[in-house]
């Protein structure tokens, strides 16, 4: 039986070393069923978090205790420990695709992306999501962003072409009106909303008051998804097609670099040492951009990744004012 | 570790179905593109294999000879269209706007696909467990969408065009009436309602099992015995419900994979020797017809223009 102890002692070795917790990322596996843990210092993955069917979208709750993964052919809302990568609860909602909070931390969007209906949620960490408006939209509502006051939320709808707008408050469609080939990714900036056009070669820049175009920003093939640099002067884009990240200086909306990214760039976080974290969608990894020289490594992780989080101290809201 | 047929499948989205997709203006669908090209990577992995293990099977211990086998033509296009999906993706597009309307219904009446593991939490975590329990499940709805195909006239009259092919193969498992396809595809479409979907991230035991479904149509003698022959469908006990006598409600051995079904519910029949197999209750163009004529034939059979079935009681 000494295998018995042998063991025993292993685990009190390993306890405290796991319990000193060290900063996370979280990379959701979608045709894995998988949330890739990885340990941001060593950038290894720890393990795979089994979930149901399908994740797509993370994000933290607004008192940072709590990661939301939505699992969309699972139906569920997953609650996850941000400093320990495991699932607390489970909540049934049905196809819960993109979801994001509004700048004040009071609600939360969650967009159905096979069901054509965007809801909007109170979140309180007691009772968790409770539906506040249930929106019907054109086809595939993805991508959110809030205006600053958190008193709009736009949503782009990829199968019809659209953009459209609701009030936070009353869930009345304030405008939904066309904004070209297939919207995705969608920013707030400077009482602008950017909005990524994936089957286009780059991005729209729209009135949020009626929601026409007022002029694109050629960026490249397939322009998916945007991200403001953690100090808030660059805009990031992720071109699906053209395999590249195109930097736009925030205050023009000038083209300053692409990188090359290989893989199908999808989301992006920023570390604290300044490197890209890049979900690559069709090549099953993460990929690690360093800014300043361009170059790249990466690691593998489940099929399709798409959503990640890192669980960094200076993680900021993406549509913040910096 | 990544699986070769994976890296296959991005590839060929990043370099073939993307740039398509954007040049098409149809960039919607890159997702459903990848995890199409997925399935048809599984696919074509899948007709390599049996095409591999089948040939051999079929030369050693054939069960009939033929000296043209031109007919077995047609059913190597059915399976070529199937196994790569060209059906399930027309399917699944065509139906998007009906699926998602049907889904936001459902949700706005409080309804939500279940599964299996909020039933059985237990399951939670182990998704293989989970996968061999949907297939069980599954196996068991496919027993009786089938043995209920049989004995529905207009529903026989396009499931006879599976059974209408004189010259069995490992080939003749994807020859169907694409009616019945789309019945089929309902049918687990009700199903996915009622207890959710399985895990979708093991290709390799979907491509195993449908291998299994291909070998049970071989043109070879092969018996799994007294014991695996009562745990998995073997070629001998498929063989009989394709039999010559065995069409429309007469037929026995109604299961695809597993024959616990015919065993408890008093269809199965482990005595029929390695029967000539047809249906010469239709015509002879659901037999022997180009993949067009079979189609036709069986639209003709539905409409009661074609023969008739003289089997179903
Ligand atoms: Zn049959
Ligand atoms: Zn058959």
């Amino acid at each position: 039986m000494r295998w018995v102890w042998r063991g025993l002692l292993g685990v009190a070795i390993l306890l405290p070393a796991a319990a000193l917790a060290r900063p996370l990322a979280f990379v959701l596996n979608s045709d894995d069923a998988s949330i890739s843990i990885i340990d941001m210092a060593t950038r290894r993955e720890i393990r795979r978090e089994p979930v149901l069917r399908q994740p797509h979208h993370i994000t933290l709750s607004p008192d940072g205790k709590l990661v939301l993964a939505g699992d969309t052919v699972g139906n569920q809302i997953l609650y996850l420990d941000p400093e320990t990568g495991r699932i607390l609860r489970r909540q049934t909602i049905s196809d819960p695709y993109q979801l994001m909070f509004s700048p004040d931390g009071r609600v939360l969007t969650v967009t159905g992306l096979a069901r054509n209906q965007v809801d909007i949620y109170a979140f309180t960490d007691a009772t968790g999501l409770t539906l506040l408006h249930r929106v019907p939209a054109r086809s595939m509502p993805s991508h959110i962003a809030y205006a600053p006051d958190s008193s709009v939320v736009y949503v782009s709808l990829q199968g019809s072409n659209r953009l459209m707008a609701i009030s936070v408050r009353s869930g009345a469609v304030l405008w939904d009106v066309p904004v070209g080939e297939t919207p995705a990714g969608v920013l707030w900036d400077h009482d602008h909303v950017l909005v990524g056009l994936m089957g286009e070669d780059g991005i729209a820049v729209v009135d949020p008051t009626d929601g026409h175009v007022l002029r694109m920003v050629r960026t490249g093939r397939g322009a998916h998804n945007l991200f403001f640099s953690p100090d808030g002067r660059l805009i990031y884009v992720t071109n699906r097609v053209a395999g590249t990240i195109t930097v736009l200086d925030r205050a023009s909306l000038t083209v300053l670099r692409d990188y090359r990214v290989p893989g199908g760039p999808d989301d992006i976080e920023f570390a604290p040492d300044g490197t890209l974290w890049v979900t690559q969608r069709f090549d099953h990894g993460v990929l690690f951009l360093d800014p300043r020289t361009g170059t790249y490594s990466r690691i593998n992780v489940g099929r399709s990744p798409h959503g990640i989080f890192l669980n960094t101290d200076r993680h900021t809201h993406r549509t913040e004012e910096p | 570790m990544i699986d070769p047929f994976d890296s296959i499948a991005g590839y060929v989205q990043l370099h073939v179905l993307v740039p398509l997709l954007w040049h098409l203006d149809l960039m919607r669908w890159e997702d459903l593109a990848y995890g199409w090209a997925l399935f048809a990577v599984y696919g074509a992995a899948q007709v390599a294999l049996m095409f591999a293990l089948c040939v051999p099977l079929e030369r050693l211990f054939p069960v009939e000879r033929w000296p043209d086998q031109r007919v077995v033509l047609t059913d190597i296009f059915y399976t070529v269209v199937q196994r790569v999906g060209v059906l399930p993706l027309v399917t699944f597009v065509g139906f998007y706007e009906v699926q998602a309307r049907l889904n936001g219904f459902l949700t706005d009446h409080g309804y939500v696909p279940p599964t299996l593991e909020r039933f059985l939490p237990f399951l939670m975590g182990w998704p293989v467990a989970t996968f061999l329990l949907y297939a069980i499940i599954l196996d068991f709805a496919d027993y009786w969408r089938h043995r209920i195909s049989h004995r529905i006239g207009w529903w026989w009259a396009l499931h006879s065009l599976h059974h209408a092919q004189r010259q069995m193969t490992f080939w003749s498992d994807d020859r169907n009436h694409v009616l019945d396809d789309l019945i089929g595809a309902l049918w687990f479409g009700a199903i996915a309602l009622l207890i959710g979907v399985s895990p979708m991230q093991f290709p390799l035991l979907v491509l195993f099992l449908r291998l299994l479904e291909s070998l049970s149509h071989a043109n070879a003698r092969i018996d799994f015995g007294p014991v695996l022959g009562r745990v998995l469908v073997s070629p001998r006990f498929h063989r009989a419900h394709h039999g010559v006598g065995a069409y429309g409600a007469r037929s026995c051995n109604f299961g695809a994979v597993f024959p616990w079904w015919d065993m408890l519910f008093g269809t199965a029949d482990f005595s029929r020797d390695y029967v000539p197999t047809g249906d010469p209750s239709g015509d002879e163009a659901l037999a022997s017809g180009s993949y067009l004529a079979q189609q036709m034939a069986g639209l003709r059979r539905l409409l009661g223009r074609g023969k008739q079935p003289a089997a179903v009681q």
